[in-house]
């Protein structure tokens, strides 16, 4: 009962434009979809907020479709139903890995895919494998809509591309023949953790030879990175190992890890090179 | 009829069949608490109470000047601020030593040491009111190490001390020197250990209810009911007799509660006595970990001897332990440390020096182990290492030194009897296929994942220390309906002494039906039965429940023996069925309303003092412990030298615990404590900034294990090496498993690696640091 946050105004829009509204309209006010990581900063005071426009009732917001080319996922789907979700684990194998490997059963039931970007975390788990698969952001204000590449979408630590009065709308994938693809997350435990480091790799292979290949880490940097210098070095080339550990280096070069409570910046470095190693050899089949 | 405790004690350790004892009844509360059914202190809140949380100081050590809240007062939600100057009684609370206050005066300490209790009409009120506690001072410089702190005389935590030492312990015995010129293997190390947080599911809470002329109730989460009843009678400057405290279901101690416990009962009471309202006052996880005493953090020298045959000759042993701003139970704990130190061996000669040095950081407090997890880390390391350098196996240099029935300790103590270490131990290396995986390992060391497989076995004196006075107490009465209360001050801490094993024994006892006994625990209600600690709850906390239904059901049979004139050896009376020689057959309750109508005294108290022997503290020889519990596991791991990650793949246990009086309640008790002292091993750590916070005082940035790190734990193997004043010859059980569980993984990890591990935690970044040096 000590833990009762401070009282707020409550609202629940039913469409988007109605949010939208209620967003520009009411000083400090803020979205709120599952709550995991709002309600917490809200307790700690890292967030201050007036007035809470809860999204969750927002039909357009929620739900995985199969467009064909494209793969949309709702902003306010529920990590849940995205790692129960055929379409996505026949399609986007990364994103189920990471989100298996987040939170809890009960955590994976509130929280969302959208609140996990926008929190804008430098250890989001769900955007490594955003940014392998490229994925766009489709961003919701007064006068429309825009889309904005995941990869210009975290602007800095625990910031994003998202404006005054704008929603994120949903999560759009091409869908491709990324036939290779390896995740690895490194946490202090073995699960229900927050990751130390963690690396997506997805890659098109065809007679040995490297075709395309996207890396991308959290927690290593400000926000989650892609790995553009390491994908060169093999982007067009023969599987070799010399070649893959070269990228790895690569990596290492490519992060600004911190310390903080959960490690070390040296020990981050070192696991950003070891871990893309791993990951990198495993995608690709080679030891 | 016998009322003697000694022969009531004999009569039933010498039993050699049972009805309850040593089955595995299954625990009454566990489905209720699984439905949420079970009522903890916040529960006994309603409607109209008021709430209150403490200030804490923030910063690590200064004078205090002033202590400003007037302003606070003015919104009229805030009821009180409350601080040491409200305080009617005597605000010092420190257990071993006079050092502490309930609320800061003069000085503070530590950062997050309580200042003022704040109360108002709601939790947002008390929240906000907290933070706006001015505390005016003047900033001292602050130590933060131990060994630093020792040298210190500049920077005194506690002035009128003239040292920052705060307590010191030695054992001498024999003569090292000589003894290390015997040996022709010597082995020396520093070793460190780290601090642990309890993280229990519940954080500390307690509800204070005044009653007429000053009385009050406390319900609090507390292990040991009297001892808060005394320190809130000395903070009110009342009389014990006025205080009565409950125990209800409490979300976990290990210890924690066991410092903190009567403390929150004190502020609660202190708020209660001044607003003549209840008052529930409790700490949010973030107050808790902030407030309570943390397990040691040590620094332990630790040098070894032993010949070629593989005979320890000596020990000499340094141990510091960093207890913080307050001494607490620091003194007991290195104490206990101290004397546990060689691990079970024989050892011929030992020169042990122990320091509890004052810091600026929380103090250090009771933890599961009390002190001997850590010692116990750098002996066990020592063991490993002389076998390697004598070329033993690790198991076979254990076994030429352990403790047998009528070896001699360190402290010169006589073990007479209840030694099983030493089969429990062997049984151990043939059941977990020791030798085999030993050898397996070893010539597989290649590649990114290593296995290792490491021993350990500790020890853990039963009752308090030295001749430090222990007893058991309890009341029984039996209804006339047949059912029987029993009177206990054992708290219900999840183990589920009272809940399952007590009754056990009672239904044993008495034959009366296991369903008509109802433990009535953890009040001041109860006679003082000490505390639930030290793993004594079933085992010196239960003699007294042996003692007096042994009184009624002796009671019992001299009455049936004179009524229906036979011998009291042809009275059967078992789970409710009572045969008197080949005649007479009733039902307990038929036996219970026939003695009501003769004139039977069917309420008795069961009392017994623990006899004791003498000590000397100058050269630490003599009388330590009553009996000791013995543990010895063997651990397995697996390490990816790629991250340092460290899985621990199967843990094998083997205990010396006595009678088992439940398997199922026993195993649980192993299964907790062997998970609890893996985390502390691998992942748990407190961060202390360079102002001396906590700055992982939640549980998103201080991890502890879940379900995914639990490893295959395999059936515990046991010796049931009988204590003959334990209730049907139980020890202790509830804190051995953690002991050697640092020590066991650590063991592992150095197999498994081919180097030695002397620091915890073994976090990722330490283990591939390590790693790294292996591989060189
Ligand atoms: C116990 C626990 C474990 C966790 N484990 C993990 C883990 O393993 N990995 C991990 O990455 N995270 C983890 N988290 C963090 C959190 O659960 C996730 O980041 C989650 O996806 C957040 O989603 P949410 O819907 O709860 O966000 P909310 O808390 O509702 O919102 C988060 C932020 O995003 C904004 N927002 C939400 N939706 C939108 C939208 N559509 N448009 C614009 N802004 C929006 C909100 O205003 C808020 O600022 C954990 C949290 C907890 C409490």
């Amino acid at each position: 009962m000590y833990y009762s946050i401070p009282k707020v105004e409550y609202y629940r829009p039913k469409t988007l434009e109605e949010a939208i509204e209620l967003l520009l309209n009411i000083e400090g006010s803020k979205i709120v979809a599952g709550g995991t990581d709002l309600l917490v900063d809200i307790k700690t005071s890292r967030a201050k907020v007036r007035a809470l426009i809860d999204i969750n009732s927002i039909a357009e917001l929620r739900g995985i479709v199969d467009a064909g080319e494209f793969i949309r996922i709702g902003a306010a789907t529920k990590l849940q139903e995205i790692l129960e979700s055929h379409t996505i684990s026949e399609n986007l194998p990364l994103l189920r890995a990471a989100i298996e490997s987040m939170g809890s059963w009960q955590i994976r039931n509130l929280a969302t895919i959208g609140g996990n970007l926008c929190t804008a975390s430098p250890a989001a788990d769900t955007a490594p494998p955003l940014l392998a698969y490229d994925a766009e952001l489709t961003i919701a204000g007064r006068s429309g809509l825009r889309v904005v590449p995941v990869s210009k979408f975290f602007t800095g630590y625990r910031k994003t591309a998202i404006g005054y009065g704008e929603i994120l709308k949903e999560i759009v994938v091409r869908k491709s023949n990324w036939t290779k693809w390896s995740y690895v997350k490194l946490g202090r435990r073995g699960g229900f953790t927050l990751s130390i480091v963690a690396v997506a790799v997805t890659a098109k292979i065809s007679n040995s030879v490297v075709e395309d290949i996207r890396i991308a880490l959290n927690s290593v940097a400000p926000t989650p990175i892609r790995a553009y210098r390491a994908e060169e070095v093999l982007r067009g080339k023969k599987i070799e190992m010399k070649l893959v550990e070269e990228a790895a280096r690569f990596v290492a070069g490519e992060v600004s890890p911190i310390d903080d409570i959960r490690s070390t910046s040296w020990y981050r470095r070192e696991m950003s090179h070891r871990l893309t190693l791993d990951t990198l050899s495993r995608a690709l089949g080679v030891e | 009829m016998v009322e003697d405790p000694e022969i009531i004690i004999r009569r039933w350790f010498v039993a050699e069949s049972f009805i309850a004892v040593g089955k595995s009844l299954e625990r009454v509360d566990s489905i209720e608490k699984v439905l949420g059914r079970a009522r903890f202190v916040e529960d006994f809140f309603e409607e109209g109470f008021l709430v209150a949380r403490l200030a804490l100081a923030r910063i690590p050590h200064a004078r205090i000047r002033k202590i400003s809240y007037d302003h606070i007062l003015k919104n009229p939600k805030v009821h009180q601020v409350l601080t040491y100057r409200d305080i009617p009684g005597e605000n010092q609370v420190g257990y071993a030593i006079p050092d502490q206050p309930l609320l800061a005066e003069r000085k503070v300490r530590y950062y997050g040491e309580p200042v003022a209790v704040v109360v108002g009409r709601d939790p947002d009120t008390v929240n906000s009111a907290v933070e706006e506690v001015v505390l005016d001072v003047d900033p001292l410089p602050a130590l933060y190490n131990s060994l630093e702190a020792m040298e210190r005389q500049d920077i005194l935590v506690h002035e009128a001390l003239g040292t920052n030492i705060a307590f010191k312990t030695r054992v001498r015995k024999g003569d090292v020197d000589s003894g290390f010129s015997k040996a022709d293997v010597v082995v020396e190390n520093t070793y460190r250990t780290h601090h642990q947080e309890h993280a229990y599911l519940e954080p500390e809470a307690a509800l204070a209810i005044p009653d007429l002329e000053n009385r009050i109730t406390v319900i609090a989460t507390i292990q040991y009911p009297h001892l808060g009843q005394k320190i809130v009678a000395k903070v009110l400057g009342i009389p014990s007799s006025y205080v009565k405290i409950v125990a209800p279901y409490i979300g976990g101690g290990f210890g924690g509660k066991d410092d903190e416990g009567p403390l929150v009962a004190a502020r609660a009471a202190l708020a209660a006595y001044h607003l003549r309202r209840p008052v529930l006052l409790y700490y949010t996880r973030e107050d808790s970990m902030q407030i309570h005493p943390k397990r040691e953090a040590t620094v332990i020298r630790y040098k070894s001897g032993a010949t070629q045959d593989g005979k320890l000759t000596a020990i000499e042993v340094t141990i510091v332990h960093d207890t913080g701003a307050y001494a607490n139970r620091g003194p007991f704990i290195l104490w206990r440390a101290t004397m546990h130190s060689s691990g079970p061996y024989y050892v011929p000669n030992a020169k042990i020096d122990g320091y509890c040095v004052y810091t600026n950081k929380v103090p250090q407090g009771s933890f599961r182990g009390f002190g001997n997890p850590s010692v116990q880390f750098a002996a066990e390391a020592q063991m490993d290492q002389l076998a390697e350098k004598l070329g033993f196996d690790p198991i076979d240099l254990r076994l030429i030194n352990m403790l047998r029935p009528s070896s001699e300790t360190i402290t010169g103590q006589m073990l007479m009897s209840s030694v099983g270490i030493y089969d429990a131990l062997k049984k151990l290396a043939s059941e977990s296929n020791w030798r085999i995986k030993r050898r397996m390992y070893e010539e597989s060391r290649a590649g990114r994942f290593r296995r290792g497989i490491g021993v350990a076995v500790g020890w853990h004196g039963n009752s308090t220390s030295r001749a430090v006075p222990d007893w058991s107490n309890s009341y029984i009465h039996i209804s006339r309906d047949g059912s029987v209360s029993v009177y206990t001050g054992i708290v219900e801490i999840g183990q589920g002494s009272p809940s399952s094993s007590h009754r056990q024994l009672v239904a044993e006892v008495l034959g009366c039906p296991f369903e008509k006994v109802n433990i009535v625990f953890g009040t001041t209600d109860a006679p003082d039965t000490g505390a639930t600690h030290a793993s004594r709850g079933t085992s010196v906390g239960a003699i007294g429940i042996l003692v007096a239904a042994g009184k009624i059901r002796s009671r019992l049979e001299s009455f049936l023996a004179e009524y229906f004139n036979v011998q009291k050896e042809e009275i059967k009376m078992s789970s409710g069925e009572v045969v008197v020689g080949d005649k007479v057959k009733m039902k307990w309750e038929e036996l219970i309303a026939l003695a009501y109508s003769k004139g039977v005294d069917l309420s008795a108290t069961g009392y017994f003092f623990l006899p004791k022997g003498v000590f000397n503290d100058e050269v630490g020889q003599g009388f330590a412990y009553p009996a000791f519990s013995f543990i010895a596991v063997v651990a397995e791991v697996e390490v990816d030298t790629f991250t340092g990650k460290v899985r621990v793949l199967e843990v094998h246990p083997a205990l010396a615990v006595g009678k088992v009086i439940n398997p199922e309640a026993v195993k649980t008790q192993v299964e907790g404590a062997i998970v609890q002292g893996l985390g502390y091993t691998l992942m748990e750590k407190l961060v202390i900034s360079e102002d001396g916070r906590i700055i992982n005082d939640n549980l998103t940035d201080y991890v502890i294990p879940t379900s995914h790190e639990t490893p295959v734990i395999r059936e515990a193997i046991f010796v049931e090496d009988l204590w003959e004043y334990g209730p049907f010859g139980a020890k202790g059980v509830g804190e051995m498993a953690f002991i050697p569980m640092p020590a066991a993984i650590a063991n592992a990890l150095s197999h498994a690696l081919g180097i030695r591990v002397t620091e915890l935690p073994l976090t990722l970044d330490k283990v591939y640091s390590l790693t790294r040096d292996s591989s060189r």
